[in-house]
């Protein structure tokens, strides 16, 4: 077996290589990079549109939406930058090439993940994390060391639960062939996650709260920052949340792993 | 024709394959009617009409709109890149066909396929579950002409990204800012009043409000007459023409860079 | 012990019959007939360290089924596979770390890098040791030239080129045994002489076990010292090459595209060929796709010549080729008995 150390070391040197090689494509890059830019302003500009006619939103205040939005943008990175080949398996799987990632003496889902380090999520980062400051501040939030301690770690683990989320989605093309509505609809879900569950009622908030689980990839956590003091103690399992759901998320890509009969004869 | 009706009939039948896809579909669109069902409630809480529309009114809009929106989401710039990049696209050429026809004619057949199996649906759970009441009058005569229209000015705008892709490899970038400029600025997410009076004027101007505002509108307005109805969807025929054109123009351009470049 | 083990070893697969037009698809949509195949129906062989094994049979035989199962992507229905002693299906990455694969024209590598930053990447998998890659890359460079490579996208590289940058990167890590499937499909000639250079020289020097399947029975002739022919998940034969050899060297089809031709050409044809070479001519007939007769020919029975001639004179040909004997000819003669 491979230690966590040795994986670390071949990822930054594929993902090295690989950028390197993306670089060729420089229009590529900057024209990618403006379309998710606008789409990270998409949302903020319904947001926008909302708040010219109303005053809040289930109580929450624009600048409070903003700041929902961006650990939201911060959250989805990961899985946008690391997990992005996601959305290709079913190509692979449908045309036979994801074969190749059998013969390799490694962690296949590491394998197959580390082809493709997606540049442009970037660009979402970084409007998540200028747009986190900008709210901040226009909020006036404390940042005490504390604090940002359980930034990271609810970031970690909201991140986790929007990766899982994702992959467990694609996993659904190793057992049936038209895979992309279930894709599509894991996407349109993360859509709704920058909301305030609060608006939802008893049903809809326990689905998004513990079947999937999209209240923990923004909204939930950002309540610790916003409104320490009414922010419900279920918070505080957002770790578990987040790496239980992922437990789950190899699990069910190992069965699919295991299942996959390759095309042809 | 007879050889188009035939592409029609084909991608109707390849859709029917995906059997599997439909109940996700229809699902996915169930949580998306609820979702958006809480959100404009917790929206109208405060007032209950913004923008002189009621909540019942925004939410047919609304509701309508996610019924329709995959029937007018017809994917042809991601198959045509897709068919570009591996040189597919030369096997259409050398066909004694019209390869603008032929792609419309196989978006004809997932359309069929998309109203039946989720437009349909999606409008039965409108009315009894959601109780949502249609505004009877001719807007409701008109709108499937005005539907149709709408499907060719979103077919044209994708196909004519779709042919971008001899241009440029950047095709997520592009398709992906094509998106967002077409779900926001149609009325698809939030209905057009409630745009800034200036931006709704500037709106009006573009393509886009064909999509899904015009064919909204004539079954959500209240006050419904020919006299309004008749220019919005003579407005509709004209963008149908005018991307028709501009489309043609630009295939043929981008087919010269084709013959002589190579595919 | 053998290296590799394989004993009553069957796999089968659910398929969904789709039913045909409109009305047929719909009602797919609403119910599944599902129909059992079996892709290998109990093969059994052993293998020994350092042979090359040509294991062949026509589309849809169970070739790329058997390999997939020894190189544990797939799982076993029935019976036992065993490498090493091991079974790939439970110890896939410890097996990985003695095989190589190349499958088809499917590259493995990284499509965006230039080709030597594949191979580092490679080394750092495989753990191979700075001095042993070294002296693999020197040597290949030898074998093939692959210096003037290096530099370039795996993407630009043609389909040659590519092929001989996989092969390579199979044999990187020294494994034990090395699949290739279909591994000349589509190369031109030179190519498949540099490619059959480098395994045999493999092969040769390392000791290497290869297991390869193709369609190109030239491959199979130049490279291999044993053949397993199998068809519909059977084995029909397992043994020295030079059996078969004798079979694919004998045999030529005259391919053959007759004016006029109509449902009694065959019949004609026939009488024809009976009338000059007696019964015993050991020729078949049959036709071919649009107009095309395939007249295979055992040469140790008849001339080809004279066969050509003949019917030269007494029919009016159009277009005449000469082809070595197909896969699916020497699966028909292996049926009607040529080995036994």
């Amino acid at each position: 077996m491979r230690s966590i150390g040795e994986y670390l070391r071949l990822y930054f040197m594929i993902e090295a290589q690989y950028i390197k090689g993306r670089m060729q494509y420089r229009a590529d890059f900057i024209i990618s990079s403006i379309g998710m830019f606008f789409s990270s302003l998409a949302t903020l500009g319904i947001f926008w549109v909302i708040f010219e006619s109303v005053p809040d939103l289930a109580g929450w205040s624009l600048m409070e939406m903003v700041f929902i939005y961006a650990f939201y943008m911060i959250a989805i990175s990961p899985m946008q930058i690391l997990f992005d080949h996601a959305w290709q398996l079913r190509f692979h799987i449908q045309q036979g090439t994801f074969l190749k990632y059998y013969f390799r003496p490694l962690n296949m889902m590491f394998y197959y993940m580390s082809e493709i380090f997606d540049l442009k999520g970037l660009t979402q980062l970084a409007v998540g994390i200028v747009l986190l400051v900008y709210a901040s501040l226009q909020l006036n939030l404390d940042w005490t060391l504390i604090r940002i301690a359980l930034l990271f770690i609810t970031l970690f683990s909201a991140a986790l639960v929007q990766i899982s989320i994702v992959v467990i989605a694609s996993c659904a093309s190793f057992w049936v062939l038209d895979s992309y509505p279930v894709l599509g609809l894991a996407w349109k879900l993360r859509e709704f996650s920058p909301y305030p569950m609060t608006i939802f009622d008893g049903a809809f908030r326990f689905a998004f709260t513990f079947i999937i689980p999209i209240g923990f990839v923004s909204f939930y956590p950002s309540q610790l920052f916003l409104r320490p003091q009414d922010v419900s103690s279920l918070i505080y399992f957002s770790p578990v949340i987040g790496i239980g759901l992922f437990a789950l998320t190899y699990w069910v890509w190992t069965k699919g792993v295991n299942s996959y009969t390759g095309t042809g004869s | 024709m007879r050889g188009y009706l035939a592409v029609m009939r084909g991608s109707f039948m390849v859709s029917v394959v995906y059997r599997f896809g439909f109940l996700f579909t229809i699902l996915g669109n169930i949580i998306y009617l609820s979702v958006a069902f809480f959100l404009w409630k917790s929206i109208y809480r405060s007032s209950d009409t913004i923008r002189g529309l009621t909540f019942n009114e925004t939410f047919i809009y609304v509701g309508l709109g996610s019924a329709i929106f995959i029937l007018l989401k017809t994917y042809v710039d991601w198959i045509l890149n897709f068919e570009i990049r591996e040189g597919a696209i030369a096997s259409y050429l050398i066909k004694p066909i019209d390869f603008g026809l032929y792609t419309l004619f196989a978006s004809f057949g997932s359309l069929l396929m998309n109203l039946a199996a989720i437009t349909i649906p999606t409008l039965i759970m409108l009315i009894f579950v959601f109780k949502v009441e249609f505004v009877l009058g001719p807007g409701l005569i008109i709108f499937p002409l005005s539907l149709f229209m709408a499907f060719l000015v979103s077919f044209y705008i994708d196909y004519f990204v779709g042919l971008l892709g001899f241009h440029s490899e950047s095709v997520w970038g592009l398709s992906t800012v094509k998106e967002i400029i077409v779900t926001v600025f149609s009325g698809a997410l939030i209905p057009l009043h409630f745009f800034p009076e200036a931006l709704q004027k500037v709106l009006l101007w573009l393509p886009f409000q064909a999509i899904y505002h015009t064919p909204l509108m004539m079954i959500t307005r209240p006050d419904q007459s020919w006299n309004i109805f008749l220019p919005m969807l003579f407005v509709q025929i004209f963008w149908v023409v005018i991307l028709f054109i501009a489309t043609r123009l630009f295939y043929n351009q981008a087919i010269k860079v084709l013959r002589i470049s190579g595919g | 012990m053998s290296l590799i083990h394989v004993k009553d070893l069957s796999k089968h697969f659910k398929i969904l019959n789709r039913r045909e037009g409109l009305g047929g698809a719909f009602r797919d949509l609403f119910s599944g007939d599902f129909r059992t195949v079996e892709a290998v129906a109990g093969i059994s062989f052993d293998i020994d360290a350092g042979e090359i094994v040509g294991y062949i049979g026509p589309n849809g035989a169970g070739k790329s089924t058997t390999i997939k199962m020894m190189t544990g992507i797939l799982k076993p229905s029935g019976g036992l596979i065993e490498i090493n002693g091991l079974v790939p299906y439970e110890n896939r990455i410890r097996q990985a770390q003695i095989m190589g694969v190349v499958f088809g024209q499917r590259t493995q590598l990284w499509w965006d890098l230039p080709v030597i930053e594949s191979f580092k990447i490679l080394k750092e998998i495989y753990k191979v040791d700075q001095k042993t890659f070294d002296e693999h890359m020197d040597m290949f460079n030898e074998l093939v030239g692959l210096k003037e490579l290096y530099s370039q996208q795996v993407r630009t590289l043609s389909l040659g080129q590519r092929m001989l940058c996989d092969i390579t990167a199979s044999f990187l890590h020294n494994p034990q045994i090395v699949f290739l499937d279909e591994p000349t499909i589509g190369l031109d000639i030179s190519v498949k002489a540099k490619m059959r250079t480098i395994i045999k020289e493999l092969n040769r020097t390392r000791n290497t076990t290869i297991i390869l399947t193709t369609h190109d029975l030239g491959d199979v002739e130049a490279l291999c010292n044993r053949i397993i022919i199998i068809d519909k998940g059977k084995i029909l034969y397992d043994g020295d090459i030079k059996k078969v050899n004798a079979l694919f060297g004998a045999y030529r089809t005259l391919k053959l595209q007759i004016d006029q031709f109509n449902e009694t050409t065959l019949q004609t044809l026939n009488d024809k060929l009976t009338e000059k070479f007696g019964t015993d001519h050991g020729i078949t007939i049959s036709e071919n796709e649009e107009s095309w007769t395939d007249v295979t020919i055992d040469q140790a029975r008849t001339p080809l010549s004279e066969v050509l001639n003949h019917l030269m004179t007494n029919f009016t040909v159009m277009d005449v080729r000469i082809v070595e004997i197909s896969m699916e000819n020497v699966v028909r003669k292996v049926y009607d008995g040529a080995l036994t």
